[in-house]
């Protein structure tokens, strides 16, 4: 790939030359301004405390304390388990929608980097590792963080890997720089759990994602990252986190690339 | 009996397979039949399997850099960088994949792709004495040489050049050709780089090939019959093919993208038998055509008059001052809405193209406010284009503000053009001889108005017009 055309639109991406892209001479691969600007990102100031939704694009009647009435609802139900909150960095819309189908349909796994910086950034500033975190750490003296945070990414089952040829959140849970950890599997076909409505999907007991138990030792008491490209009713993330409970994990968040 | 123990899978293959199969090039997992089927035919071999990405990495230059190089069998694309790879979920290795042609399906190092190499299906040809074409119009002088030249050296297995003027009538010449191959039983590709040619010549072929199955390939379209001998098809489409057509004709062969994507050329080259002859279409041909027709190494024929015998209406050029800045403060230039307005009043349907999607907006919202009923813009990613310009032809629209998307291929009778902003880049000598060649297309209104609208001439609009001079002149006007 060449860092110096747009990996959407294959323009060239005619960045200003200011002093700041001089002296980081980013010449990795990504997206050009205008590309990048049909993206709508979610501003973290103003987003769901508990599903990262942009409550900016919300009508106000549907939010009490930064928290968002699914959210609300997800409480009341009790159907949060150990699962904690989700992080997600932009709304769909449209171009969001035509640049995942080529994603993750078409099959173009390249176009995960040209999303590298921020979803890097924001999953090293969930697991503690991005420079502010550590700044804190060196000013009080904590040089020996004992907290751990593991990364998993959402599976696919082996069919739908098969079919697609790749796993669109590994290769997200990749742009991180960390070790990721393939702890959970899952057994059935995903097809089926799309058709069915939200209420069936609650109300079908068995959970299509398995605990991989060679890492059970591992997850013990430390907190999990799940990543996954979106978060849509929150559902399948939740029952993904229910998969561990058995590990008794600390706790475990999500990080999606895209909420909508 | 028992005595003849050959199973039938070695002795005969499936027929519906072959029809499957015949003349395409495709993934093995996206044929409808199973695995052990085409097992069977691999072996008994009727079909042959080609690795989608070929990887050559033992030259020189890979070894001193490390790099690969790869080609990606089904589109041809050979650029390092247009390349991607991935730790595949189909075979387990790390993957390279082709990204040029993605929106096909992926090809990547573990796809297989499949042509049938068995004996070819039988095909219905018509009896010669059968007329197959209905078209019933007369052609000019120039039309029947060309098209008696044409046919004879397709016939020889010749490629040709027609290099004709905008509204030559190119698309009618065409027709003994085509009736010939036909009568002969060869399948026959009329391809263009543009839909929206795809889709104005589609009605005409079949109108004028009423007993042929005609197929219509673009994006999105579903005019497809299996099998048919006659196809239109943009350039894209013929991607799929392999080995399949005895006859190529390429229309508007310097349209964009075929004569900027080396992907298109190679999906003509594999979609034609080998040794098939090409036909090239054009009005403003790329230079390799031009000096290969002009010294002598390909055929061809140049038509100078359009099919009415009328001159080509030579563009006016018409200062505006500086248009970006009237444009940013909110204003069209006086002298470009007073053409407009002229025109308007005269009830002639108006063309008028722009540099950019983004004025195509503006310039439609600023002739809205000046008052001007029925505008409406289009562009090339404009999700109503097709819409628009029906709704142009048939009248209801009766401005139509546009990109250089529709510089050919629309034709609407007594239309008139501008193009706004005449002196940016994008209008080179191609593009304005093109724009012009929307005026004066039709019998009865072998006239019109085309200007440029400048903010200072550029050597483009100059060579555009003395082009048009020159076909005038050499069509004896
Ligand atoms: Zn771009
Ligand atoms: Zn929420
Ligand atoms: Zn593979
Ligand atoms: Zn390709």
């Amino acid at each position: 790939m060449n860092g110096l055309v747009c990996l959407i639109c294959g323009q060239d991406r005619q960045e200003r030359m200011t002093f700041r892209t001089l002296l980081s001479a980013d010449s990795s691969p990504g997206f050009c301004r205008t590309c990048r600007e049909k993206f709508v990102k979610i501003p973290q100031g103003h987003s769901c405390r508990l599903c990262g939704r942009d409550l900016g694009l919300m009508d106000e009647k549907f939010i009490s304390g930064s928290v968002c009435t699914d959210c609300r609802r997800w409480e009341k139900s009790g159907g949060n388990g150990c699962f904690g909150r989700n992080i997600a960095l932009y709304s769909y819309n449209d171009w969001m929608k035509e640049v995942i189908t080529t994603f993750k349909f078409r099959g173009d796994a390249a176009l995960a980097v040209g999303f590298r910086k921020e979803f890097r950034a924001a999953g090293r500033k969930i697991i503690g590792k991005d420079w502010r975190t550590h700044w804190e750490r060196l000013r009080n003296g904590k040089h020996h963080p004992r907290e751990t945070c593991v990364i998993v990414p959402m599976p696919l089952s082996g069919n739908r890997l098969k079919e697609r040829g790749f796993n669109q959140a590994e290769v997200l849970a990749e742009l991180i720089g960390e070790p990721v950890v393939p702890a959970l599997c899952r057994i059935g076909g995903e097809r089926k759990q799309s058709k069915k409505n939200r209420r069936e999907r609650l109300e079908s007991g068995e959970n299509p994602f398995k605990l991989d138990e060679a890492f059970s030792e591992v997850l013990h008491g430390t907190k999990v990252l799940l990543i996954d490209d979106i978060y849509t009713t929150g559902a399948t993330l939740r029952r993904a986190a229910a998969a561990f409970e058995r590990a008794d994990p600390k706790c475990v968040d999500s990080l999606t690339l895209i909420h909508g | 009996m028992l005595s003849s123990s050959h199973s039938p899978e070695t002795t005969s293959f499936s027929k519906d397979l072959r029809q499957f199969l015949y003349g395409r090039e495709c993934p093995l997992e996206e044929i409808p039949f199973s695995e052990q089927l085409i097992r069977d035919h691999v072996s008994a071999g009727w079909i042959n399997l080609t690795d989608g990405i070929q990887t050559s990495g033992d030259g020189f230059f890979s070894s001193i850099t490390g790099r690969k190089k790869y080609l990606c069998v089904r589109c041809g694309n050979a650029n390092f960088a247009a390349f991607a790879s991935i730790t595949c979920g189909r075979c387990g290795r790390n993957c390279v994949y082709c990204r040029h042609c993605l929106n096909m399906g992926v090809i990547r190092s573990c796809t297989k792709l499949a042509t049938w190499i068995g004996p070819a299906p039988d095909r219905a040809v018509p009896t010669p004495e059968e007329k197959l074409c209905a078209w019933s119009g007369n052609l000019s002088p120039e039309q029947t040489k060309a098209a008696a030249e044409l046919d004879s050296a397709l016939s020889e297995g010749d490629s040709f050049l027609i290099w004709a003027v905008t509204g030559a009538g190119k698309t009618e010449l065409l027709f003994p050709a085509v009736e010939h191959a036909l009568l002969r039983g060869e399948r026959v590709v009329l391809s263009t780089p543009r839909t929206d040619v795809v889709r104005e010549l589609y009605p005409r072929i079949k109108a004028a090939f009423p007993e042929i199955p005609v197929s219509a390939l673009y994006g999105g379209s579903s005019e497809r019959q299996p099998e048919a001998p006659l196809v239109i098809a943009t350039t894209h489409q013929l991607i799929r093919f392999h080995r399949y057509f005895d006859r190529v004709i390429i229309d508007e062969v310097d349209a964009f993208p075929y004569h900027f994507d080396p992907m298109l050329a190679y999906a003509v080259k594999k979609a034609a038998k080998k040794g098939a002859s090409i036909a090239y279409l054009s009005a403003t041909p790329p230079a390799d055509l031009k000096n290969a027709f002009l010294s002598g190494k390909l055929r061809g024929v140049k038509i100078s008059r359009r099919y009415h015998g009328f001159p080509l209406p030579v563009p006016r050029f018409m200062w505006t001052g500086n248009w970006p800045q009237s444009l940013r403060k909110g204003v069209l230039p006086k002298s470009f809405i007073e053409w407009v307005r002229g025109k308007n009043a005269a009830d002639r349907p108006l063309f008028c193209f722009v540099p950019s999607v983004r004025l195509a907006h503006l310039v439609t919202e600023l002739l809205q406010k000046e008052g001007f009923a029925s505008v409406a813009g289009v562009h090339a990613q404009d999700p109503n284009r097709h819409e628009k310009v029906t709704a142009f032809r048939e009248g209801r629209i009766r401005i139509l503000v546009t990109t250089t998307i529709l510089e050919r291929g629309v034709t609407v009778p007594g239309a008139e053009a501008a193009v706004f902003g005449a002196d940016d880049p994008v209008f080179d000598e191609r593009a304005l001889v093109q724009i012009s060649g929307r005026v004066g297309r039709s019998a009865d209104r072998p006239d019109g108005d085309i200007v440029f609208f400048h903010n200072g001439k550029t050597l483009e609009m100059i060579r555009a017009r003395r082009h048009i001079e020159q076909m005038n002149r050499e069509g004896g006007f």
